[in-house]
C-alpha cells in the first residue's frame, strides 16, 4: 500500500511558465488530486486563500511579491486560511545565508533547483513523515528550526557552503552563520 | 542546594510551541511513492521538449542589463548592483539544469559564487562577469546540451582561472 495523493491539493507558486508545467507535470505523476497554480505571490495568497490547500510549493525569485513574501503573508496575515500550511521553497540558491533567510520567513523545506524527482518527493514525504512543530514566540511565527531525529539527504554536498536537512534545522538557529551583508532584494 | 528556576527571574521570552494536526498523513496514509511512479516522473523530467534558448536569452539579457548599470553608474550601492547581476544568474543556474542545459547550471554557479563573496562590482569583477555571460551565452547559442564534454571543462577551468587571478590580485593589493 502506497501513499495516496489523488485527495491532495497543492498550490503551485511560480513565474516561469516551463517551470510550472514541468512542476505541476510532477505532482500529476505523483498522483496528486488537485494542483492549483499561480503566476507570483500575490496571485498565490489570493488562490491559497480561496482554494485553502494542502501545500504550497512556491518559487523564491517572482515580482511583485515573491516566494519568501508569500510564506510571511501565509504565516502572519490575518486573511490566512491556515497559518500552518507546509511551504516547500524553490530556488537556485543554495548558499547558507540563503537558507537562514527562507527559513526565518517561516518556510517549511527549501528544495535547490534544478532538481530531480526524487529531491521533489523527498521534501514532500520529509512534510508528512516528520512535519515541524510550530514556534510562536515575540519575534517568530513558523515551523521549528531543529529537526531531531533521523536523517534526510546523506550524499555528498555541492560545496562546502551548502546544507544539509538536519543542518537546517539544527544549525541555523545559531545567528553566527548569517552573513555581515545582505544583497538586496 | 536551591530548587528555584533561572535564579528566580522571570522568563524574558514567551515561546509556545504547537503540533499542528498532521492532517497530510491522515489523506495520504503510508507506505510511500513506488519506484516505478518516481522512475516515471523522472522520464518525464528528463524528456520535456521545453526550449531552454527563448528563457536563458530572457535572463542572460537581464544580467546584461546589471553589467551595464554597474559599469554605468559604479557610484551607485553596491549590494543593489551586485543583486542586480545575482538574481539573474540564479536564474540561468536554476532553470539550465531544468531543461538539459548542466553545463549553464555549473557556470551560473561559479558566477554566483564570485559574486557572493565580492566586495564591490568594480570594474575588473564586472569584466569577470561579462566573460560569465559571454561564455554562458555561447553555451546555450550553441545548443551545448549536457556537459559540454572536454570543451565544456576548458570554458569553465578559464572562467574559474580568471575568478582565483581577481582574488590573488585583490590580496597583492592589500
Amino acid at each position: 500500500m502506497g501513499y495516496e495523493f489523488n485527495k491532495v491539493r497543492i498550490l503551485l507558486v511560480e513565474d516561469n511558465q516551463p517551470m510550472l508545467e514541468l512542476a505541476k507535470s510532477l505532482l500529476v505523476t505523483f498522483g496528486v488530486g488537485t494542483v492549483h497554480t499561480a503566476r507570483d505571490g500575490a496571485e498565490g495568497f489570493k488562490t491559497f486563500c480561496r482554494e485553502n490547500p494542502d501545500m504550497v510549493i512556491a518559487d523564491w525569485m517572482m515580482k511583485p511579491m515573491d516566494g519568501i513574501s508569500l510564506t510571511r503573508k501565509i504565516r502572519n496575515d490575518p486573511l490566512s486560511p491556515n497559518q500552518f500550511v507546509p511551504v516547500i521553497l524553490m530556488t537556485g540558491f543554495s548558499e547558507r545565508k540563503r537558507v537562514i533567510e527562507a527559513r526565518d520567513a517561516g518556510v517549511t523545506e527549501f528544495l535547490v533547483k534544478p532538481f530531480n524527482a526524487r529531491d521533489l518527493y523527498r521534501r514532500i514525504s520529509q512534510i508528512i513523515e516528520r512535519p515541524r512543530k510550530f514556534v510562536r514566540s515575540e519575534d517568530f511565527f513558523g515551523p521549528d528550526r531543529r529537526r531531531k531525529s533521523g536523517r534526510g539527504y546523506d550524499g555528498p554536498l555541492r560545496r562546502n557552503t551548502d546544507v544539509r536537512d538536519d543542518d537546517y534545522m539544527i544549525n541555523m538557529g545559531e545567528r553566527e552563520f548569517s552573513s555581515p551583508t545582505d544583497r538586496r532584494r | 542546594m536551591s530548587e528555584e528556576t533561572h535564579y528566580n527571574q522571570q522568563p524574558k521570552r514567551n515561546v509556545e510551541f504547537i503540533v499542528p494536526p498532521n492532517t497530510l498523513k491522515q489523506k495520504v496514509g503510508t507506505g510511500g511513492l513506488s519506484d516505478d511512479i518516481l522512475d516515471k516522473a523522472q522520464k518525464l523530467l528528463e524528456n520535456n521538449s521545453v526550449d531552454f534558448q527563448p528563457l536563458a536569452e530572457m535572463y542572460l539579457a537581464s544580467l546584461m542589463r546589471g553589467i551595464e548599470t554597474s559599469q554605468k553608474t559604479p557610484d551607485e550601492d553596491e549590494e543593489y548592483l551586485i543583486a542586480l547581476m545575482l538574481y539573474p544568474a540564479m536564474q540561468l543556474k536554476a532553470n539550465g539544469g531544468m531543461f538539459k542545459y548542466p553545463l549553464v547550471t555549473t557556470m551560473a554557479d561559479k558566477l554566483i559564487q564570485f559574486l557572493e563573496v565580492i566586495d564591490a562590482p568594480d570594474e575588473e569583477a564586472v569584466e569577470i562577469v561579462l566573460a560569465f555571460h559571454t561564455t554562458i551565452r555561447a553555451v546555450v547559442m550553441g545548443r551545448i546540451s549536457g556537459d559540454g564534454g572536454s570543451h565544456g571543462r576548458e570554458l569553465l577551468k578559464a572562467l574559474n582561472d580568471a575568478c582565483t587571478r581577481y582574488f590573488e590580485k585583490k590580496v597583492k593589493r592589500h
